[in-house]
């Protein structure tokens, strides 16, 4: 330490002085170069999105500035320098090696590479082998020589398979078409600045440019720290928190995904919630006589203290997405939480051939939706599907056992008929749901202290008193986990509507959930600043239940 | 006492099993539907009552026929026997004398010509029909016509039966075909979307193994500005539901013109906030002083995570591999949105899977043949390594 501060004081590097003078001239061309992208950004006529422009000017601002105070600290070998000037030239670095990615067709190029995947899948497992043959000379420790010849035999196989499936799936003819692509001005541009941000990068890197500007711990930590956050933090920040940002500011624009962006204030809000409610004369009376029909659509009738209303919405869909999704809710959550209670309760009674019946139950929530989804279309086959066949068996069963026709079969139409659609996805949803919940149960189950139960076993309390008593109070954690996911889950149910009711929601609107109705305004009628508008509804709908349940849970705890 | 009480005990086994039981056939059903019904032939498909194992019907080679024909079972002299078909449709008739028309005989049209007479039957004159009984020939009105089929005896053809197709059970056999599978792969492309979803799950799966690892290391071992805030900010996300990101990031996708790129199925999925949070906790536990005295030792940060963190954090990361790889298998509304205006090359399964539904509604032994190829490879993984899978789904919350 006290050797670098020495070398610092007198300027013995003379390389080293020198390329600080060199990255501070860069800097100075970076500042020039910023500031010019930012006026031409806002004199040129462009025809970029408003939101796109401030981005953009916010950033190349923020880099030019840290451009320019990286000038004189450098100058004054002061760290901040350093950090200023990382900063710039990683961002530079990266944001240069992406425009030269996308540019030259990486990114399209994996197009391409799925064209010919298929042909490199058996070189996968030339690669698994030898990952197989490295993994079984960790049984041979004992045996040097055995142990290190595996070990390496496995290398070699898995570096084979590894370029056998590279040249299979085209990586020289994709190259050579990349290395075409660079010769274009732009892309030669671009690859021009990523080597300079690079070559400059490494120069402030080094170890003697950080002993030469006085880095401490701290300052190495928080650089370490930062870059390896980067490439997380970056991508988060362009397809999340921007994304998040941009989705709240298209909720206020009649955005049609094509150009068209326009802020129309509160307006997508105001037409989901405008409702009307009007006195009817009798219960009977139409609609059209006291509601704005231009504006509004009867969307209920009740009646209050003896008299008829009715009630109007602006986009009646919306409220009839909104009941569909919280009937959903409220018979999805129960039927996939409450069984799953009681089996996780089963399977804890410590059988033998428990962790069989625990992976069977697990399975259906690995299953993709659709295949699920597609499955149960067909089990409930209103002709020959099964389980209109189980309710035709179990009611002549019955009236068999009875010796009368004391049931009819009831021959349900479970996709056509309006009345019990929204519930056949409440079944499908439950039977997926049930065995997930089921593994957490148990996982909470176990967590439980066995000398409770033994407890209260000497006090004389049977085994329902103890599942009231201690087990269901003890999990109330567990609980508040497994219906809040599930809630949060069903509030969003899509696939399983999508997939199985023909069309989409159907029949009629009995299936229309909130998700489903936001893809129809979104990307079928691409109103969507509408579609967003929705969604933050949805989100807020679903934050507040979240947070409900979590005080409920918080105000049982404290009890 | 003691009798009682192992009583006592045996029943308590026999409700715990009936219950795990039933609850694992309903769980295990669909599936098992779902296989099966994939090996049938489309016309064993639509048939009441439903049958799970896939039957092909038997035929029989018969003397001076070229094709084999099919075999049915029949009524012949009161016995049930195997008898092929030999014509689908004879025109029979339903006779009976005019003076009983209680009694009815069945004949073809053919062999029962008209007499030339009438009778009157209820009022109505009728044509009088010359129909074999028992050897002798008796007038009779004609009651009813309809068509049939004629059935014979394989070995003996003269043996024949007339009885409906329809209500006819053919004789069969099981029999699995591998037809469907052949026919979603060659004519819906079933096998490139199965190539494309492998491609999107490894990108994906080895994409948030890194970020999440590189971040999930930075949250839980270094020190810098801003970390706490930064870590809380990626908390509260954890929460967005994804349907809040979807039009901006299609509109992202438009701009940079990844619609209907297998891009856009990789390459926004691979930055997580849930991925980072569950290794930052996973490393929290790795012990400080290793760490510390490799540094010491002058070892490099990048050099530390990859020989002391990655070795120590086999369970996390297997965790968080089969939480993404089921993630990215399986996920059906983002494809459904951005690979949907017209390039079929890019379909992942879930989306061509969807699409042969509606196309093939009416053969359920295809589409079938379809959600097999898509379920099957997680199931098999999970089969292999189903204690990643419950260690993923229990580490996502109860923990946490």
């Amino acid at each position: 330490m006290q050797l670098t501060t020495n070398r610092a004081r007198f300027g013995l590097p003379g390389t080293l002085a020198l390329h600080l003078r060199l990255v501070a001239g860069w800097h100075i061309l970076l500042s020039v170069v910023g500031a010019t992208a930012v006026a031409y950004l806002w004199l040129a006529n462009g025809g970029m999105v408003l939101w796109l422009k401030g981005i953009s000017t916010a950033v190349l601002l923020m880099l030019t500035i840290a451009s320019v105070l990286a000038v004189p600290a450098l100058l004054r070998r002061q760290h901040r320098g350093r950090t200023l000037s990382l900063l710039v030239n990683y961002l530079g670095f990266v944001f240069a090696l992406i425009a030269l990615l996308h540019y030259a067709g990486v990114f399209i190029g994996i197009d391409a590479l799925a064209n010919t995947f298929g042909r490199g899948v058996l070189f996968f497992s030339v690669i698994l082998a030898g990952y197989l043959v490295h993994g079984v000379a960790d049984r041979f420790r004992d045996y040097p020589q055995t142990f290190r010849r595996l070990q390496r035999t496995g290398n070699w196989v898995m570096l084979a398979g590894l370029v056998a499936f590279l040249l299979a799936v085209g990586l020289i003819p994709g190259l050579l078409a990349f290395l075409a692509r660079l010769g274009e001005p732009r892309n030669a541009l671009l690859f021009g600045a990523v080597l300079l941000f690079g070559f400059v990068l490494w120069l402030m890197w080094r170890h003697e440019m950080a002993s030469l500007l006085g880095e401490k711990s701290r300052d190495s930590e928080m650089l370490n720290g930062y870059l390896f956050l980067s490439p997380n933090l970056l991508g988060f920040l362009l397809f999340f928190a921007g994304p998040l940002l941009l989705s709240l500011y298209v909720s206020f624009t009649d955005s049609d995904a094509f150009g068209r962006q326009n802020w129309i204030g509160l307006q997508n809000y105001g037409e989901i919630f405008n409702l009307s409610v009007a006195p009817l004369q009798s219960p009977t009376q139409l609609a059209g006589e006291v509601l704005d029909v231009r504006v509004y659509d009867e969307l209920t009738r009740f009646t209050l203290f003896g008299r008829s209303y009715v009630l109007g919405a602006q986009d009646k869909l919306f409220w009839i997405a909104l009941r569909n999704t919280v009937m959903f809710v409220l018979t999805a959550v129960p039927l996939s939480v409450v069984p799953a209670l009681l089996l996780a309760a089963v399977l804890n009674s410590q059988v033998p051939g428990m962790k069989v019946f625990r992976t069977i139950y697990f399975l259906p929530s690995i299953a993709a939706v659709v295949g699920v989804a597609l499955i149960w279309r067909w089990l409930y086959n209103s002709t020959v599907g099964w389980i209109n066949y189980f309710i035709a068996s179990i009611v002549t069963l019955i009236n068999q056992l009875a010796g009368a026709e004391v049931l009819t079969d009831p021959q349900i139409g479970w996709l056509s008929d309006t009345k019990v659609a929204l519930f056949a996805v409440v079944i499908i949803a439950a039977w997926q749901w049930m065995g997930f919940n089921t593994v957490l149960y148990l996982a909470g189950l176990q967590n439980i202290p066995k000398s409770l139960y033994e407890a209260a076993t000497v006090d004389g309390a049977n085994s329902l008193t103890q599942f009231f008593r201690i087990t269901i109070p003890l999990l109330a954690p567990t609980t508040f986990f497994v219906v809040s996911t599930t809630t949060i889950q069903a509030m969003q149910i899509f696939d399983q509507v999508y997939v199985l009711t023909n069309p989409p929601g159907g029949p009629g609107t009995s299936t229309t959930t909130i998700v489903l109705y936001l893809y129809t305004q979104g990307f079928r009628n691409f109103r969507q600043g509408y579609a967003s508008s929705i969604a933050w509804v949805l989100f807020l709908l679903i934050f507040g239940l979240t947070i409900f349940q979590f005080q409920r849970q918080r105000s049982a705890a404290a009890e | 006492m003691f009798a009682s009480q192992r009583l006592r005990k045996w029943l308590r086994y026999s409700a715990i099993y009936l219950t795990l039981t039933f609850f694992a056939l309903v769980m295990l059903f669909p599936f098992l539907v779902m296989l099966f019904t994939s090996f049938k032939q489309v016309s064993d498909t639509f048939i009441f009552p439903p049958r799970l194992l896939p039957r092909v019907p038997v035929s029989a080679e018969v003397a001076g026929f070229e094709q084999p024909l099919p075999l049915y079972r029949v009524e012949f002299e009161g016995d049930t026997s195997e008898f092929v078909l030999l014509e689908r449709s004879v025109r029979v008739g339903y006779f009976a004398p005019p003076a009983n028309l209680e009694t009815t005989y069945l004949r073809e049209l053919d062999q029962a010509p008209a007499t030339g007479e009438t009778a009157v039957v209820n009022g109505v004159e009728q044509p009088l029909y010359r129909v074999e009984l028992d050897g002798a020939f008796v007038p009779m009105v004609l009651l009813n016509r309809t068509a049939m089929a004629r059935f014979a005896n394989p070995e003996d053809l003269s043996q024949t039966v007339l009885a409906p197709l329809r209500t006819t059970p053919p004789v069969e056999r099981i029999a699995f075909t591998l037809d469907n599978y052949r026919s979603v792969t060659e004519l819906h492309a079933m096998d490139r979307s199965l190539t494309n979803t492998a491609l999107v799950t490894i990108g994906v799966v080895l994409g948030q193994l890194t970020t999440s690892i590189l971040g999930g290391y930075a949250f839980a071992r270094l020190q810098f500005p801003g970390r706490d805030r930064l870590f809380v900010i990626y908390l509260g996300t954890i929460m967005v539901p994804f349907v809040v990101l979807i039009t901006p990031l299609y509109q992202l996708m438009v701009m940079i013109g990844w619609v209907d790129r297998l891009a856009s199925l990789i390459i926004p999925w691979i930055f997580t906030a849930y991925g980072t949070f569950l290794m930052r906790q996973f490393f929290l536990s790795v012990p400080k002083e290793i760490e510390e005295a490799a540094i010491i030792d002058g070892a490099s940060r990048l050099q530390i995570l990859w020989c002391i963190f990655i070795p120590a954090s086999t369970p996390a990361l297997a965790s968080l591999t089969t939480f993404t790889f089921l993630y990215a298998w399986n996920s059906f509304f983002w494809p459904l949105v951005i690979i949907n205006t017209g390039n079929e090359n890019n379909r992942v399964l879930t989306l061509a899977l969807s699409v042969l539904g509606g196309r093939a509604a009416d053969s359920p032994n295809l589409v079938l043949a379809g959600a097999a190829i898509a379920v099957l490879p997680p199931v098999l993984i999970y089969v292999l390594g189903q204690r990643f899978f419950v260690e993923s789904a229990t580490s996502s919350g109860v923990k946490g």
